[in-house]
């Protein structure tokens, strides 16, 4: 049998198996230093080229430069984790194309080499080849053409700031609050001192238990139903807004941002929002209208206790910075 | 102390019971002691329970947190040891594993999240030993009284496959309705399992409860994460939910026939693509409208508004509905922003689907949603509400009307169909051809959601149809594309245009800003099917045809050169 054939089935069954059988063993949920995907993946090319060495196939160079290829595409495709968008793996697949292009044409006896096949097939030299790919390309062609005039239609992308530059003061409940020096008046005392304390239970014993508790029972009558009982932003109506409510335990959202900026929106809600962060579909109510200065004010105590994250500050920035390092990630995230 | 002699009682009664059961010959019941309590672990329990349970099960764990009183259904009462998804048999206390897959998964349809993945597995643990302890009435350390029958639940017969779960047989699912219509589950979950057959259950401790929703299946307590898996069917009808309504069927149903039925009840979940964060259906945040040519049916039993509730891409649509506009899932929640909130939403979702005719200028829209009960209260009617922006042609890019009820800048324009049914009541008995519904139709200018106004201009929008059937709502709203009111939004095909949707729950004495509402979608005019789709493709496909020509001519010409020496081919380096 021709071994170009061989090498080619060869190729095929080994892709088919490697993929079917031995990546689900491989590909195992948590990573270990053996058993990943990338070292499944180098497995593929050490097992081709051992096949091919071992049965002295010798493939043309047109075929290694399919396989190269295939490999490519199979790595972007189903291997490197996590998966990436689709631009961007176009855009790779194209390096990757170029690549192989350099690697075939590096050499004018390989250039030749594989040109030749191509060359056969166009003047009828492999005429089964030819008919075979000059009847499928133009139906793919047409096809191509059917499916890009054919109107689909996917709704708008829309952008918005999620953290809007907040006003220099804000006025609520008729006392107006400047952004740039407010504190959280219930911030009395080191919050890390609290960490193993008990809400309810310690409540009498101490003041700032007592506004942690506070604050912890207001957030489960009015916050947890769009940012969560775990403060995560997945609450029972969450899946219902968009945008989503806050996730806290995100670093990206009140473990970067000052206790006042909070209280800002908390105090203002949507209706509060500049235009670039769409107001008109937040649900975030202004709280103004529902609660006390005394009351949001402890539901931000309490959100930086239960998610272990310090509020920002200015004045303070190493010794929160020096914290963080010392802890790694806080808030129980995993 | 009653109360305990009373449990104590029935328990004894039950164990004679369960003996009865055992000595039915083929019946075989893992018998055994409960899982005690592993007192090594309560401390770290303990602030686990304390930092994240407290708020909603209480101080002593009596379901009695500060969010409670908000919350439909309410949080577990642990002191009677009563909980709903177990292994063990009706009215026994659960297995450790029992509890740590309810606190893994959550309970879906609750404000119960699943910790798993946001607590570590040991943690999980710890707070289920340390909830054991908070079990008053019942010790799981009693191994004389507390015996704990683990069932039988058989195997899937039919091997079908997470996460859909599709391929049971036609003949195994009608043998499952069959086995529904004889042990009378209609009489709690409805004629087609919307959960609508009995307003008036309690649960143990009195407060109002009702039956499951089999056509949402997301909201299954006990799906634990993988709604379509007919496991979770079967447990339940196996076990029944300690402290509800719902027994165990076990002596009245073989677990062959169970597993039929779970695949009946299972096969009523539309399937749709599943957000696994949330644990509900992805939102079809684009309702397209389909071009029509002709008239459009204005009855919602025409076959041309027939389409099932399942995405498409998942279950292949019969040839009869192919063609049809599909059904789009809005989720819906509570409006929980301003003025009075409603905490406890009766409507989870809406489906809509929708067409329109260029040439007779209108569009419909066909509104459904899922409601177990209606009001029979004039003063509060149920009703629901396509919301648009009033003035669509001022909007400037992504920019909209604030969604609940407009602002004072952007007004919204509000169709709002009011409605009772007729001859209606809510204790009656499933009722297979429906209830026609009285509708009023007002349109209203929405400045915010203290400043909603009936329109002065003549209505435009018109319902058409209407029907409550077995638990469902239907609405078909018509109105003309283009229209004369100051207010009324005109609606341009090939663009996309913002929509949103409000209903009012009766029944609950739902009205103004306390309703239900979702978020801004989109809804465009599909134009027709250009023609250039039927032209340009062979075109293309007889232009590469000729290019092959051309290249099949030129390779052949530079052959030709080589050989006549004509042209030199590249120059091939020595290899030695």
């Amino acid at each position: 049998m021709n071994k170009t054939f061989i090498s080619f089935v060869v190729f095929v069954v080994t892709m088919l198996v490697f993929h079917n059988v031995v990546f689900p063993i491989m590909n195992i949920k948590e990573f270990s230093w053996v058993m990943n995907p990338y070292v499944y993946y180098l497995l593929i090319p050490i097992t081709l080229i051992f096949i091919n060495i071992t049965l002295r196939l010798k493939p043309p160079v047109s075929l290694i430069a399919l396989m190269v290829w295939v490999l490519g595409f199979y790595f972007y495709k189903y291997v490197l984790y996590p998966p990436i968008p689709w631009t961007l793996f176009i855009t790779y697949m194209v390096m990757w194309s170029i690549g192989t292009f350099l690697y075939v044409s590096q050499d004018a006896n390989t250039f030749r080499e594989f040109r030749s096949p191509i060359v056969k097939t166009i003047i009828g030299e492999y005429k089964i080849a030819r008919i075979v790919l000059f009847a499928l390309l133009p139906v793919l062609v047409g096809w191509m053409t059917y499916q890009s005039i054919y109107p689909t239609f996917q709704e708008p992308v829309e952008l918005r700031t999620v953290h809007p530059a907040p006003p220099a003061t804000t006025k609520v409940h008729g006392k107006t609050w400047v952004l740039e020096t407010s504190r959280n008046p219930y911030r009395v005392d080191e919050q890390d001192n609290y960490k193993n304390s008990f809400p309810f239970l310690d409540a009498d014993k101490n003041e700032y238990m007592k506004n942690v508790t506070e604050g912890g029972s207001l957030f489960f009558q009015n916050c947890h139903y769009c940012h969560g009982d775990q403060l995560n932003g997945i609450g029972m109506f969450s899946h219902v807004f968009n945008p989503t409510p806050a996730n806290f335990i995100d670093p990206g959202t009140i473990a970067m941002l000052r206790e006042s900026f909070i209280f800002w929106r908390v105090a203002k809600g949507g209706p509060g929002l500049p235009n670039e962060s769409t107001p008109w579909s937040s649900a975030m109510p202004p709280w103004e209208e529902h609660l006390s200065t005394e009351e949001m004010w402890k539901i931000i105590l309490f959100e930086y206790w239960y998610t272990g994250w310090h509020p920002r500050t200015f004045d303070t920035e190493e010794s929160y910075v020096g914290q963080w390092e010392k802890e790694g990630k806080p808030g129980g995230a995993h | 102390m009653n109360k305990i002699v009373g449990l104590k009682i029935s328990r004894i009664l039950f164990a004679g019971l369960i003996l009865m059961a055992c000595s039915l010959p083929g019946t075989v019941f893992a018998q055994q002691a409960p899982d005690g309590v592993k007192k090594d672990l309560l401390e770290k329990g303990k602030l686990v329970y304390y930092k994240r349970c407290v708020w909603c099960h209480g101080v002593e764990g009596g379901g009695d947190g500060p969010s409670a009183d908000r919350l439909f259904t309410r949080p577990r009462n642990f002191i009677q040891g009563t909980f709903k998804i177990r292994f063990t048999d009706s009215g026994e206390l659960p297995l450790d594993a029992d509890l740590i897959k309810t606190v893994t998964n959550g309970l879906p349809g609750s404000a119960m999240p699943a910790w798993g993945g946001f607590l570590p597995p040991a943690e999980i643990e710890a707070v289920v030993q340390f909830i054991k302890t908070l079990v008053q009435d019942r010790d799981f350390n009693d191994a004389e009284d507390e015996e704990v029958f683990v069932q039988e639940f058989g195997s899937n017969p039919w091997g079908t496959k997470e996460p859909y779960h599709l391929g049971v047989p036609q003949e195994d699912i009608d043998a499952g309705k069959a086995i529904f219509i004889k042990n009378k589950c209609f009489e709690c979950h409805g004629g087609e399992g919307r959960g609508d057959g009995n307003p008036t259950m309690k649960d143990d401790w009195g407060f109002p409860i009702v039956a499951a929703d089999w056509q949402q299946c997301w909201n299954f307590r006990g799906s634990r994460r993988n709604h379509f898996d007919p496991f979770n069917i079967v447990r339940t009808v196996s076990t029944g939910l300690n402290g509800t309504p719902m027994p165990n069927f076990k002596d009245q149903i073989t677990v062959e026939d169970r597993w039929k039925l779970a695949a009946f009840v299972n096969s009523l979940c539309p399937r749709k693509k599943m957000d696994r964060l949330t644990n509900k259906p992805v939102p079809d945040f684009l309702i397209s409208s389909l071009y029509t040519e002709g008239d459009i049916a204005e009855k919602i039993d025409d076959p041309m508004w027939a389409a099932s509730d399942h995405d498409p891409k998942i279950v292949e649509r019969g040839e009869a509905t192919l063609t049809n506009p599909r059904k789009n899932y809005i989720a819906m929640a509570g409006q929980i922003t301003r003025g009075k909130r409603n905490f406890d939403p009766k409507a989870d979702n809406l489906w809509v689907a929708s067409r329109w005719n260029a040439e007779k200028n209108v569009i419909y829209y066909l509104v459904e949603y899922h409601i177990r009960f209606l009001s029979s209260d004039p003063e509060f009617p149920d009703a629901v509400a396509l919301q648009w922006p009033a003035k669509l042609q001022d909007l400037f890019g992504a920019e909209k009307p604030y969604f609940i009820m407009g602002d004072s800048k952007k007004p919204v324009d509000i169709w709002k169909a009011s409605f009772l049914a007729q001859d209606y009541n809510a204790t009656n008995a499933p009722k297979d051809d429906g209830y026609k519904l009285a509708v009023t139709l007002t349109e209203s200018v929405g400045h915010g959601f203290d400043a909603v106004a009936a329109k002065e201009s003549e209505p435009k929008v018109q319902v058409v149809d209407s029907i409550f059937k077995q638990g469902k709502v239907s609405i078909l709203f018509k109105r003309e594309l283009t229209t004369e009111g100051e207010f009324d939004v005109q609606i341009p095909s090939e663009q996309f245009i913002p929509v949103s949707f409000l209903q009012w729950a009766g029944r609950d004495k739902e009205k103004d800003e306390h309703m239900a509402i979702s978020t801004w979608y989109y809804t465009i005019l599909e134009p027709p099917l250009p023609d250039s789709l039927y032209y340009m493709p062979p075109i293309m496909a007889v232009v590469f045809i000729g290019l092959q020509g051309w290249l099949v001519w030129m390779t052949k010409r530079t052959r030709k050169m080589f050989e006549e020496g004509k042209a030199i081919r590249d120059f091939l380096p020595d290899k030695g």
